[in-house]
């Protein structure tokens, strides 16, 4: 997760850590043509978080993800010189990736994995700004592959 | 005068004894030895059928200097892991290389027929495998896949550096071992299906594979040699009665008298 502190001269990058955040994730139904939830959650409402790991669906072509956040955001009002403090409470976005699947062969006790290659990301805006694909290729090794902004 | 005939006979002998020294040279081609390995073979009968190799070799013997061979056999694996995960191949491989004899061979002295032995080898197999019960689980979205690796042709090839002895232990029957190490020339790409066992080369794990061979072989010498080596000794047996004076003790003064 990151911030960008964007003034007339410069632009500054941080990374941004959320109060608690909740993961589930989406399966489409194909003949309701509707998304309903997993039954298992990824993070249930987990405190403190900068980064967060979401499993790529191996044998489909989407995966998609409901992201609640729960943050606040510092900023220094240039009115009354005061700190204002915006708060985000329970602000879900929709992530769909849309992705490639490849079987990869390890090993003879290891077996095959599924490695990835994302094609694009579609997400809501209602906490996310937007989002920055930074490594397309996903494997079991623990890389940054997309960035997500507010 | 008795004295200088003495001297006289003694550089006659010598100077025969040089000939025939001379004459003992190392034939160009020695023969050729068939071997059999017998570590290879124990080590299959052992491993319960998980892995399997039976090879023999056929070495030229060239000036006891130059030693070309070919190692040829058969090899296979039938491996089953933890998770049910397996394995099968089996097929012929072959190896071709060189040895070079380090033992110098010393002109004024008997060849010795025992070998130090460093070479190379450079070793092919063309074989089919496959790989069974592999699938992939999706632990959170759910569904498997089963991944067929069936039938699978591939041929790998690999050079060995070799080093051993081979000791004569009783007339033409040598034994000996070999060390070698065996590294694959062409390696396959990360995520490629690679077999778990090459013929001929053993379990690939990705590094270079250490093996070691204790083999028996018979010697082969060619009717010519034996002719050659025959007639050469004949000149020493012809020599002894002329050293037979110098062993005998003499009274130098006397004969002089």
């Amino acid at each position: 997760m990151y911030h960008v502190t964007q003034t007339d001269t410069s632009r500054t990058v941080a990374s941004m850590s959320i109060d608690s955040i909740t993961v589930r994730g989406l399966k489409y139904d194909a003949a309701t043509k509707k998304y309903s939830y997993m039954d298992s959650v990824l993070y249930n409402n987990l405190k403190t978080i900068t980064k967060i790991d979401l499993p790529l669906h191996s044998f489909e072509l989407t995966s998609a993800f409901e992201v609640t956040f729960n943050s606040k955001k510092i900023t220094t009002n240039t009115v009354t010189s005061k700190n204002d403090t915006i708060l985000y409470l329970n602000k879900r976005d929709t992530l769909i990736v849309t992705h490639q699947n490849t079987d990869k062969y390890l090993s003879l006790q290891c077996g095959s994995v599924k490695v990835h290659s994302i094609d694009t990301i579609l997400t809501t805006n209602n906490f996310i700004d937007s989002i920055r694909i930074t490594n397309r290729k996903v494997s079991n090794i623990n890389v940054e592959n997309i960035q997500i902004y507010k | 005068m008795a004295v200088y005939s003495v001297q006289a006979q003694k550089t006659k002998t010598e100077a025969k004894t040089k000939i025939v020294a001379d004459t003992i040279k190392t034939p160009l081609f020695n023969g050729f030895t068939v071997q059999g390995d017998l570590i290879s073979a124990i080590s299959s009968l052992t491993s319960k059928g998980e892995t399997y190799s039976y090879e023999g070799s056929l070495q030229a013997d060239f000036k006891h200097k130059y030693l070309p061979v070919l190692e040829f056999g058969y090899a296979g694996a039938d491996k089953l892991t933890s998770d049910n995960i397996g394995f099968k191949a089996n097929a012929l491989f072959g190896r071709l290389g060189l040895d070079f004899n380090m033992i110098s061979q010393k002109k004024d002295k008997k060849p010795t027929n025992n070998l130090f032995l460093v070479g190379f080898r450079l070793g092919m197999s063309k074989f089919n495998y496959n790989i069974t019960n592999v699938s992939i689980t999706d632990d959170y979205w759910g569904g498997s896949q089963a991944i067929p690796y069936n039938n699978i042709s591939t041929t790998k090839v690999w050079y060995e550096l070799v080093a051993g002895i081979r000791v004569e232990v009783i007339k033409d029957i040598f034994m000996g071992w070999t060390v070698r190490s065996k590294s694959l020339i062409s390696k396959d790409a990360d995520g490629n299906v690679t077999p778990w066992y090459i013929p001929g080369f053993g379990i690939n794990n990705g590094n270079a594979n250490t093996a070691i061979n204790y083999t028996i072989g018979y010697k082969f010498q060619l009717p010519f040699k034996r002719k050659t080596a025959v007639k050469a000794k004949k000149p020493n047996t012809e020599i002894k009665p002329d050293t037979k004076p110098d062993t005998k003790p003499r009274n130098n003064n006397q004969q002089t008298k």
